[in-house]
Order: C-alpha cells, then structure tokens, then sequence
C-alpha cells in the first residue's frame, strides 16, 4: 500500500514557455535596478509599482476569468509564475496574498458586484488583500478568536483585534475569521464566519509592528463599531472554520513554502564560480536533492488542486519538511561560503545571506506552526 | 506514487501477498529458504521483465516492474528478486541470455573482488567490468566467496573472481553511469517501501501498546515523532517515484535518468537515519528482538542506504556533477527534472 497521495507530473513544454517569459521580464528589471533581490520576498518585500507591472504583463490573475480581468490559465501557470518570481527574490507581496487566496474565495463567495469591482483590480496588480486570522489571544489555537461582528439592520457590526498581519498597511481590504455567534459549548468551531472588511472604513486603525531585522510589514489592526454591508459576509455564517482550513492547505503546499531562500543559494552558486571543496559539494548535492523531493510533492499537490482535490495532509507533510528545508538552506550556503575568503563576498552576497538569516525564524511559524503541522499529520496517522 | 497496476506489479503483489507472509522472512532467517516463493517469481516469468522479447523476456515497461519492487520490499523479500531483475537486464544489454535461476550483481572497481548481495543465494552472478566495456555471467561456485558480517538478513558475500572463466562474455553498450542509475533507482524504490512498511509497524504498536494507563499513541511526543518520520517517508517515496519515472521516460538511454536517481538514493539515503531512529525508539526494547517484525525492514533500510555507496558518497558526486554546470541548469533542474544541459564553463 501507499499511505500518501503525491501524484508525479510530467513537465509541461507549453509551462516553459511561460519560464522564459518570465525569466527574460525579472532579469531586465533586475539589470535596471528596478528591484534588489531579497530572500522572502513574497512576505517582506512589498512595492505597488513592481506589482502593478506584473499586472499589466498579465502575471496576476492567471486563474480566473477574463470576465472578471483574469487570464482563464491553470493553477499551474500560476505555480511558474510564483517560481521564478521567488527564484529572483522580486517584490511581490504586495499582490501575493490576494492573488494566492483571496481573489479564489470571493470567486466562490462574492457577489457579482463585488466580483466585477474586485477582481479586475487585483489582477491589475493594484488591489491588495490582509490575511485576518491571528488576534492576540489566538496564535495556534486559532478558534479562540474573540474579534466579534454582530448583527445589524446595515449589516455587520465588528468589533476586535487582528494581529500580525502582514501588509494590512498598503492593503485595501481584509478577509478576517470572527465570531458571529456563540461557541457551542466546547465546540468552538462553531459560529465563526469569514467577512471581508473595507480597510479605508471608519473605526479601522492600523498600526506597525517592527520586527527584529527594522522590517514593518506586520500591523495590529483594530475595528471599532466598524460597519460592513450584509454581502460582506463570504460564504457560510458558521461556516468559517472549515472555509479557513481548506483555505490553509492550498496556502501551506506552495513553491513559497521552500523556495523563499533559494536566492541565497543561487547568489552564492555565481559567486563561487565552480570553486568549492569537497564538503561544499556535498552540502550542494543534499540540497538539491531535497529542492528537487520537495517541488516533487509541492507540485503533485497542485496537480491535485487543480483537479478540485485538496489534500489537507500532503500539504502539511510538505509545509514541515519545506520549513525544515529552508531554514537549513541557509546554515548550508553560510557553511559553502568558506570556501570564499569573506572579503571576496559581494555586497549582494552579504546583504541577502544576512536578510536571510535575519527573516529566518517566522518560517516555521506563518501559516501553521511545526508543532501544529505535525498534530494534523498525527490525526491522519490515527494517531490522535 | 509507484505505479502498482499493470500486469507485472499485480502478480507480483499477488504472489507476494500469497507466499511472503510476515513468518516467511523470519523462516528465511532461520535457514528455511521460500523456494515456493521463488518457484512462483519464475513460473509467472517475473524476473524477466527488463529482458527483450528477442532474448525471451517480455521486455515490460520500467514503470510497472518498480510496482513490483515496491510490493517485493513491503514484504521483505527473503529472494533476490530485484537484484535477478537488474542482473538480467545487464546480461541483455550486452545481448546475453538470461541467467538459469537466480542472480546477483557487481560493479567492478579496482581489485577483482566485490561484495554482492544474496551472494549465497543467488545462482549466477553478472558483472560488469567497466575497463573493458563487458559484461560477464559467473556459475556462484567457482567464484571465491567468503560471507561477510552483514548489515542486511539477505547477506553480502565477497567474491573473489581472479582467475576464474566466465561462463559468458560479450562486449556492452552499457556505461558505468546507465548501470548506476538503474541501481539507484531500484534501490530507492526498496528503500521508500521498506520505510512506509516500517511506519505502518510503528503506527500499529503505538495503538496498542499502553504504558501510564494509555496507549502510547496518545501522548503528544511519540505523535511528533512519528509525524516527522511521516513525512520523511512520503518525501522518500517522492524521490523514488521521480527516479522511477525518469528511468521510463529515457527507456532508451538511462545515463538521462542519472540525476533523478542519485537524487533519490541522496534523499532516502539521508532519511534512512531518521526514520529508523525514531521508528526503534517507539517500539522499545521490543523493536530490538529477532521475533518481532521491525528488523527485517530497518535492516535492509541500513543495508541499502550503503548500496553501491552511501549518501554521502552520492551527495558529493551529484554536487561536483552540478557545481560544472551553470546556476541556470541547476534551477532548470529542481523545477523540471530536465539535467540534460550543457557543462558550464566557470569564467
């Protein structure tokens, strides 16, 4: 028997078409100096004029229709485009949540009007979305959230606090998980619902956090009698729990899971030229081999996403080892680097083997923590 | 996923399932050879499917024989199965009949000796001889051999072939590289099935062996564990089945698969220690006696993982192959599979 389900996909050449596209596009801009190249780019490195670029290009929005200013392509054009964009350590996050997970849920959920109104924005690389699950009081255990919307005759009334979300400040709107109505007892997973929230709204504050490296892109975000219309509300009342769950396994399977710093890797490849010792090839080989296991899976899962399946352990398997991976990636290319005299680093060798030292730790924590991926894989081992 | 549908991967995992139950490895062990087991291989013609039909194989796809690798290693096969399969497919390769009965395998280096799986077992023994571009068939009785202490219940003897005549010889287009990526490759295979084997064994135990009043599968510590070992063996099978796969996809020329091989035998090879610590550990005491079932998968996982070279070995190999070639075929690689670009001149 095989206990998982990881599908092995051929390679596409109409997809590598695509590749080269893209490829040609991000070394011109680079070359320009239109961008410095950073590891976690999709997170951290945030500039509107980048994405609107992106948009014109037709890179965003590749998966919904051109009705709503999509491109009518698969999930799989969109993987190249998300690969390449993160090999070059682009700025991206400005549109990458959106594109990735909103723009998807207000297809399901939205109404028309919002859909028309929304959609073509996002694809145009000028419409930015924040992720509204974490509050202070509710990290992993996410179904404690106390931020609450109650009920009233011009829709809903939230009251609350959001926390770490990243990009809340250039964003323009955020999809929060809140509290509708009461648990059920110990069922908390009961009467939370998902509601998109206009940022620009009276009662919103948005206030930065500093991380350690001086970076501010995480805000805490508090509603204040903040007042959304009924159609606000995306999909179910009650429903949240479970729209918010499948929502994180097509998050935690993605090229940006273990590809975030393969910029480090491929700066020190240039700057080492060939030139390593023996220890360094090894270090080289057992990275790539664990690279190349890891888009494997990571591109198996969205295959089967594609399909209409959505594969809630393989995606937690994947995130653990991906988080695994990254944060060796960079203990490894520190330790190829002595075959190099530090002196005879390049400035960009030095500045993103530090950002990504630096932009490390949140790895194993956004979007589901180790501990909390490797308890989803226990219950599905029939363990818990 | 390995591919087990297809003629050859099902009557394999049939006859496995029927004649390879979990007593038949410890009688194995105990010197009571399955001979049923290896009668029924044979009869259904199974250890000739890499044969050409011209050399009266069936010339099956690589892709459905690796189902019946994997199916072979889930059971812990106690006969040289796989290594009769890529024993016959070097004797074809050089267009040579195939072997009278079981077979083994070795690679000659520089001295005419060479441990080879099975060696007691095996009935002939295939070497390749890469100096000279041959491949030759041995009877196993004229070879000096001397059984060594071995990591694996299926044995590892060392052959000593100075001055003994092959029974055959003939010239091979075959290059130590195509050799080693078939090697590899069903060694990965065996490796992700033997290690998915062995969490199911695991999984079982911790359900139902209780300490403090419940089963260890409820505390949060053997959950981690095991999850992590979890996902090192779905990353194994990965790797396999992208080996796998790459060797069907260049049938023609395996030398194209070579990457895709080694980087499956780096993977697995890497995971093998974690995923044998951790499953030992769940087990206690119990996993460490001859009587119960776990050994006959960690010791084979430990076997193979020095196969023809350890992880180690491979991971330096596959960084010196990619530290000549350009940072844009090492990404074209990771994305695509696709290793077939030009060497990279280093400015």
């Amino acid at each position: 028997m095989q206990r998982f389900n990881f599908p092995v996909v051929q390679p596409d050449p109409a997809l590598e078409d695509l590749r080269g596209e893209l490829q040609a596009f991000l070394k011109e801009e680079r070359e320009a100096g239109n961008f410095r190249p950073e590891p976690e780019c999709w997170m951290a490195s945030a500039d509107p004029k980048f994405s609107k670029k992106m948009g014109k290009r037709g890179w965003i929005g590749l998966t919904w229709s051109n009705q709503y200013g999509g491109h009518d392509k698969s999930a799989l054009e969109r993987y190249i485009v998300t690969e390449e964009t993160l090999r070059s350590g682009a700025p991206v996050a400005a549109h990458w949540i959106a594109d990735r997970q909103h723009a998807p849920m207000l297809i399901a959920h939205g109404t028309e009007e919002q859909k028309l109104d929304i959609l073509p924005r996002i694809a145009a690389g000028e419409c930015y979305f924040a992720i509204g699950l974490s509050e202070p009081g509710a990290g992993s255990d996410l179904a404690n959230v106390k931020t609450k919307a109650e009920k009233v005759p011009e829709g809903w009334k939230i009251n609350g606090q959001k926390i770490w979300s990243s990009g809340a400040h250039i964003c323009h709107y955020m999809v929060a998980l809140l509290r509708t109505s009461p648990a059920d007892g110990r069922n908390r997973h009961v009467g939370l619902s998902q509601i998109m929230i206009d940022l620009s709204l009276p009662g919103v504050t948005i206030k930065p956090i500093v991380d350690l490296s001086g970076d501010a892109h995480f805000n805490e975000v508090y509603f204040e009698d903040v007042i959304v219309p009924d159609d606000c509300l995306l999909g179910e009342e009650g429903g949240g729990w479970k729209q918010v769950t499948g929502e994180l396994a097509m998050e935690r399977s993605g090229p940006e899971r273990f590809l975030s710093s393969y910029i480090t890797l491929e700066t020190a490849l240039h700057q080492l030229n060939g030139k390593m010792g023996s220890d360094s090839h090894a270090r080289l080989g057992k990275l790539i081999a664990s690279l190349r296991t890891l888009k494997g899976m990571s591109w198996g899962i969205a295959n089967l996403l594609d399909r209409g399946v959505s594969p809630e352990t393989e995606a937690a398997l994947v995130k653990d080892l991906a988080n695994r991976l990254e944060n060796d990636l960079t203990q490894q290319v520190r330790a190829m680097l002595n075959d190099l005299p530090s002196e005879d680093w390049s400035p960009d060798m030095r500045r993103i083997m530090n950002i990504g030292v630096l932009r490390s730790p949140p790895n194993t924590l956004r979007g589901g923590t180790t501990e909390v991926m490797r308890g989803i894989t226990a219950r599905q081992l029939g363990l818990r | 996923m390995i591919n087990t549908e297809g003629m050859v991967a099902e009557t394999a995992t049939k006859i496995y399932t029927d004649l390879c139950a979990r007593e038949v490895p410890h009688e194995a062990e105990a010197g009571r050879y399955p001979q049923a087991l290896w009668d029924a291989l044979t009869e259904n013609g199974l250890p000739l499917a890499w044969v050409s039909e011209a050399n009266g194989g069936f010339g099956a796809d690589y892709d459905e024989t690796f189902g019946a690798i994997w199916a072979s290693a889930q059971a812990a096969s106690p006969v040289p199965f796989a290594e009769t399969l890529i024993a016959n497919w070097m004797l074809d390769r050089a267009g040579l009949a195939p072997a009278d009965g079981s077979a083994s395998f070795a690679l000659s280096g520089h001295t005419p000796s060479a441990d080879i799986p099975f060696g007691m077992h095996a009935d002939k023994i295939v070497l390749f001889d890469e100096a000279h571009h041959e491949i030759s068939l041995f009877d196993n009785r004229v070879a000096v051999r001397s059984p060594e202490e071995s990591l694996s219940p299926d044995g590892m003897t060392q052959f000593i072939f100075s001055g003994h005549l092959a029974e055959q010889s003939a010239k091979t287009d075959l290059s130590r590289r195509r050799i080693e990526a078939l090697i590899l490759t069903v060694r990965a295979v065996q490796m992700a099935a033997a290690m998915e084997r062995a969490l199911g064994l695991s999984i079982d135990y911790v359900t139902q062996r209780e300490q403090f009043g419940r089963p260890l599968s409820k505390f949060q510590a053997i959950q981690q564990q095991l999850a992590v070992a979890a996902s090192e063996c779905a990353a194994a099978t990965m790797a396999a089945t992208q080996a796998a796969s790459a060797i069907a996809r260049h049938a023609d020329d395996p030398e194209q698969a070579w990457h895709e091989a080694v980087i499956a035998k780096v993977q697995i090879g890497h995971s093998v220690e974690a995923v044998t610590v951790p499953f030992h550990q769940v087990h206690g005491a119990m996993g460490y006696t001859q009587e119960y079932d776990l050994h006959h998968y960690t010791r084979r996982l430990w076997a193979w993982r020095d196969a023809l070279g350890n992880e180690h070995h491979w991971s330096k190999r596959l960084g010196e192959a990619l530290a000549v070639t350009s940072p844009d075929q090492v990404w074209k690689g990771v994305t695509t599979g696709d290793w077939t670009g030009g060497q990279w001149i280093a400015s």
